[in-house]
Parts: C-alpha cells; sequence; structure tokens
C-alpha cells in the first residue's frame, strides 16, 4: 500500500511536467490544426541555450530559466515562419513533414553549439527530499507541480478572460471569420506559437532541472511524450491536457514498478492505441469520434 | 563500381520500398508514423526463415513480405475508422510496440556450433545468406533494382486501374468517393495489406544487405523519414518516393564537404522546397503536365509519319 501511493505520488510528480508540455502542444493544435513535430526540438535547443550561458558564463538557475524559455519561443517563431505561415490550406502533410525537416536541423544546431553528447544541467534545489510519513517528496518536484497548477490557470485565464484569448478562440473556431470581425490572424497565430512554445520552454526547463542532464535526444523525448499526453487527454482540450499528462505519468509510475522499466513504454503505447481505436476523441475530446479536425480556410 | 557506390545505390533501393509503402498510404490520405514496423517485422520473418529455417533468398523474401501484409491487416482492421492525426498516432503507438516487443524477443538456435537469432535489444545478427552462397554485392543489387522495378511496374499498373482510381478518389474525400460507391473500407485495408507488404519486402532486403538487424534502428525517425520521402519526391508518381530517397542520400552522401552542417543544409532546403511545391517535386500537376506533352508529341509524331 505504501509502495502504491509512493508510486502515486511520483507519477503525479512526473505527470505534471508531461501536463505542461501536453498544455504547449494543445494550443499548437488548436490554433493551427497541424503538427509541430518540431515542438520538442525547439524546447531543446532553447535548454542549449541556456546551458551554454551556465557553462561560458556559470550562469544560476534563474538566468538559465530565462534563456530556455525565450530560446523555446524564439525557436518556435522560426518554425512557425518557415513550416506554417507560408502553407497553403490544404498543405497539412507539408507543415508537418517541414516542421521534421526543421527537426534535423535543430538537432544540427545544438550539436554545433556543444559538441559533447550529454551536458550537466544546473538543478532547481539542492535536491534534498522531504519525508511525510513514510513518503518521500523531493522539493524541486514540489516546485514542478505548483509551477504547473498555476501556468494551467494563466492559460486558462487567458484563453477565457481576455481579449486576446477571445481572439485565439476565434481563431480556433474559425479562422476567417476571425479574420472578417478584425482579428489579426496572422500576428495572433505567431503569439500563440511563441507563447506556446515559451509554455514548452518552462516544462523543459522543469524536466532538465529535476533530470539534471540534456541531450540532443531531449527534442524526441518531448515531442513524443507531449504528443502522447495530448492524445489520451483529448486534442483539443485543455483540462483534457492536463489530466492526459497526469494519467500518462501514473501509468508509467505503476507500469515501472510492477512491470519492470522495459515493461514501461509497452504499457504507456498499449494504451495510447486502446484510447484511439475504442474512445478517438481521448477522455475529454471534443473532436466526434474518428474525424480529423479539418483545417479551415485561413486568410 | 566500387563497393562504395553499390552500397549506397543499394541502401537507396531499399530505403525506396519503404517510401514506396508510406507513399500508398498518402495516396488514400492517410498518413502512417509506422510502417517501420512492417519493415522490421519483415526484416526478423526474411532473416530467421533464411539463418535458422534454412529457407533459400526468394521463400525468405516472400515470408517476409507476408508477413508484413499479414501484421498490416491485423493492425488496419481496428485503425480502420481513424482518420488524420488519429490514425498516425496510432500506427505510431503500434510500431513503437512492435519495436519494445523485438527488444524482449530472443529465439536463439545453435547453427554450426554458433548461437543463431533474435537477441532482445542486442538484435539479430549473422544474416549471412548473401555471404554464405557467394552471391556478390553487385549481385544482390542487381536482385534489389529488379524487385523494385517489377514493384514500380505494378504501380504504373495500378494507376491505369479502378483500383488505383479507388485509392485516389479516398485520398481526396473519402465521403465523396463512398457516395459513389467506393467501397472505402475495404479499399483502405487492400491499400494497408500491399503496404504492409512492400514495407515487408524492403525489410527482407535490408537484412539481407546488412546482415544484422537491431530494434533501435526501427524507431520513429526511420518512419517519419519514409514519410518525408513521398513528400520530397512528390506525391503524383510511384517514382516520387524513389526521387525523394535519391535525394535525402545522394544530396547528403554529396555535401559531406559541410560535415557539421549537413542536417542545417538539408533540412532547410527541404522546408523551402515544401513551401514552393507542398505536394513534392514530381506532384500530380507536373505528372499531369509531362503526360500531356508526351502524348502530343507522340500524336504529332504519327501524323508526320502518316503524312
Amino acid at each position: 500500500m505504501i509502495d502504491f501511493v509512493q508510486n502515486t505520488i511520483d507519477g503525479v510528480m512526473i505527470g505534471s511536467s508531461y501536463a505542461l508540455l501536453a498544455l504547449g502542444f494543445t494550443v499548437i493544435f488548436g490554433v493551427m490544426r497541424r503538427l509541430n513535430l518540431s515542438y520538442g526540438p525547439s524546447i531543446m535547443l532553447g535548454a542549449y541555450f541556456g546551458t551554454l550561458l551556465h557553462i561560458q558564463f556559470g550562469a544560476g538557475p534563474l538566468a538559465v530559466a530565462a534563456a530556455t524559455v525565450l530560446g523555446a519561443a524564439i525557436v518556435g517563431i522560426y518554425v512557425e515562419r518557415l513550416c506554417f505561415a507560408p502553407m497553403a490550406a490544404g498543405a497539412g502533410i507539408a507543415s508537418m513533414v517541414s516542421s521534421f525537416a526543421i527537426w534535423m536541423q535543430l538537432e544540427q544546431a545544438a550539436v554545433l553549439l556543444l559538441p559533447r553528447h550529454t551536458y550537466a544541467f544546473p538543478p532547481l534545489t539542492d535536491g534534498a527530499a522531504l519525508t511525510v510519513g513514510p513518503f518521500l517528496l523531493r522539493a524541486d518536484q514540489l516546485v514542478v507541480l505548483s509551477c504547473v497548477l498555476v501556468l494551467t490557470a494563466a492559460v486558462h485565464v487567458g484563453l477565457y478572460r481576455s481579449r486576446f484569448g477571445l481572439a485565439l478562440r476565434a481563431i480556433i473556431d474559425q479562422p476567417m471569420a476571425a479574420h472578417l470581425v478584425g482579428v489579426n490572424v496572422n500576428r495572433a497565430t505567431l503569439c500563440a506559437f511563441a507563447g506556446a512554445s515559451a509554455l514548452g520552454g518552462i516544462a523543459g526547463y522543469l524536466v532538465l532541472a529535476v533530470d539534471q542532464q540534456v541531450t540532443p535526444m531531449f527534442g524526441m523525448w518531448a515531442t513524443l511524450k507531449g504528443l502522447v499526453a495530448m492524445m489520451i487527454g483529448g486534442l483539443g482540450s485543455i483540462p483534457g491536457a492536463v489530466i492526459g499528462g497526469l494519467l500518462l505519468g501514473l501509468i508509467e509510475a505503476h507500469s515501472q514498478w510492477y512491470l519492470g522499466p522495459q515493461a514501461r513504454d509497452l504499457v504507456v503505447y498499449a494504451v495510447l492505441f486502446g484510447f484511439l481505436v475504442l474512445r478517438p476523441g481521448g477522455l475529454l475530446g471534443a473532436a466526434p469520434a474518428g474525424a480529423m479536425p479539418v483545417a479551415q480556410p485561413r486568410p | 563500381m566500387d563497393d562504395y557506390v553499390v552500397g549506397v545505390l543499394s541502401n537507396i533501393g531499399v530505403l525506396a520500398f519503404l517510401g514506396l509503402s508510406a507513399y500508398l498510404l498518402l495516396l488514400t490520405g492517410e498518413i502512417s508514423f509506422g510502417q517501420q514496423a512492417f519493415f522490421a517485422i519483415g526484416a526478423y520473418a526474411a532473416g530467421i526463415a533464411t539463418a535458422i529455417w534454412g529457407w533459400p533468398l526468394a521463400a525468405g523474401l516472400l515470408f517476409g513480405a507476408a508477413a508484413g501484409a499479414a501484421a498490416a491487416l491485423v493492425v488496419g482492421v481496428p485503425t480502420l475508422r481513424l482518420h488524420g492525426l488519429y490514425f498516425a498516432i496510432a500506427t505510431l503507438a503500434f510500431a513503437e510496440m512492435v519495436r519494445l516487443l523485438f527488444e524482449l524477443l530472443r529465439y536463439q538456435v545453435m547453427i554450426d556450433g554458433e548461437l543463431v537469432g533474435p537477441n532482445g535489444a542486442d538484435g539479430f545478427r549473422d544474416i549471412r545468406y548473401v555471404f554464405q552462397n557467394n552471391i556478390e554485392p553487385q549481385q544482390f543489387l542487381l536482385v534489389i533494382y529488379a524487385l523494385l522495378v517489377a514493384v514500380l511496374l505494378g504501380f504504373a499498373l495500378l494507376e491505369r486501374t479502378r483500383l488505383g482510381v479507388s485509392f485516389r478518389m479516398i485520398g481526396v474525400d473519402y465521403v465523396l468517393a463512398q457516395m459513389h460507391g467506393v467501397a472505402v473500407a475495404r479499399h483502405k485495408l487492400i491499400a494497408a495489406g500491399l503496404a504492409g507488404a512492400l514495407a515487408g519486402l524492403g525489410g527482407g532486403l535490408y537484412a539481407h544487405l546488412t546482415t544484422y538487424v537491431e530494434p533501435r534502428l526501427f524507431d520513429v525517425m526511420l518512419g517519419v523519414h519514409s514519410l518525408a520521402y513521398g513528400l520530397i519526391g512528390g506525391l503524383g508518381t510511384a517514382l516520387g518516393p524513389l526521387l525523394g530517397v535519391l535525394i535525402d542520400i545522394g544530396l547528403l552522401e554529396s555535401i559531406r564537404a559541410f560535415a557539421g552542417y549537413r542536417m542545417i543544409i538539408f533540412g532547410g532546403l527541404v522546408a523551402l522546397l515544401l513551401i514552393v511545391r507542398p505536394r513534392g517535386l514530381l506532384d500530380e500537376i507536373l505528372v499531369h503536365r509531362i503526360g500531356g506533352a508526351w502524348r502530343r508529341w507522340w500524336r504529332r509524331r504519327a501524323a508526320k509519319e502518316a503524312a
């Protein structure tokens, strides 16, 4: 029983960072109706900027965090301008493949920036563990959890209580109609893309600060975890992204404990496959079963 | 031809099968992130057939293709009603499951005092049929391209049949195709099965070309690459994926001079190409125009000869 509770705690902790990754992914997908495979690699390159600052100038955690988030946002803007903005309405697959080509580019850029395979990433705290009764809580993971709660609330408020959020929701619904009522679709999309990449940057920073190391493979890891969490929770749903991330963390923690590390990923993909076949909309997805949210005509 | 050229050409030929497999599904409008799974299944099946069971190469390759097709049909049925991103992620999940299962697969048999067979994450060594039967690399290259030409001819025929037209109809709009009396579900299953067989055949060739396969070769990266081949080369003709592989490997091999900047140049070029030609170099419009020009030229020549 103690194991079960401890695993659940661990699952929620790691799941909260998945939730944040999925949140950024969901915002991009909602606005574009297209898959940005470069999402994870943008975060990875941002983290490399942070690491470079840390190695060259001995920057502290705050500066590293700022560099990571800013770097991810800038790379996100680059990806949007090159792979998404110039594409015609029917060219969703081309956008996706193009973002994959840019992924290759970003990975190489990271290697050029810092050529070793692995680099130490500055930790958030000294890694001390709190004990509550028989349970172990890592202080840095508590910071992650609280960041996730605050950011999710902020995204929610931003989308549902602000003028910019209203414009974004209009674009998500019908880009052409949004354009006709005076929304600058091009600029709002770019802002949403940069914001979502920054959100991913925060998630990436928190994960890396807990892991205390960074490799170019982090890009693929972040894209896959964000994608899986987003699909389990329900495509295009903000609460879905959070619940999907937490669920993914819980499934991983429990299957690793009871079935071993090799079976962990197998269980995750089996659950994902089962979800897609039996309930394609995910847990909270609004999309009707089996239908792809069609790209609307854009101005 | 020196060994280096033969090696590069063999690789291009084998990867073309994987590209064609993804291309066939793209024709029906579906994006698959999972064709590498059938490539892996074909590689393991064909390797086991020749290295452990002692089958001849042709039978082993056929077995690999059959295994790929069977697996594709098994996964095709539950994913039949999924479209777009849902289908793409379902195939991704399936392919990752296959890869992880191969990491657990251990089936080793003592042959001539050596353990042969898949050994989990350490991979499957010594698929040495080509070597043991004194087949030269040049001869094996010929085998690969003979099969590739046969497949390309098959695609050319397919474009002229009702089946091929139905595939493209479903790709443009499956609801419209259904309303015109195309049995969408059945056609999609046929496409999935054929694509699985193509990937399986390619996998069998790959295993015998490299004599060694391991699960981590068949990760998502390979799957996305196979999709990209069709999209770079063009969706208008089956030559498109082949052109895509040629560009990918050919360009990468030829810009070795830029060592550290290879992927930066290549990735940027592909992104720019897709802005100008979102359906690839040889897209439907270009193929149609070339076909029209060819027919006009042919008619004019025939008229001149008659006169």
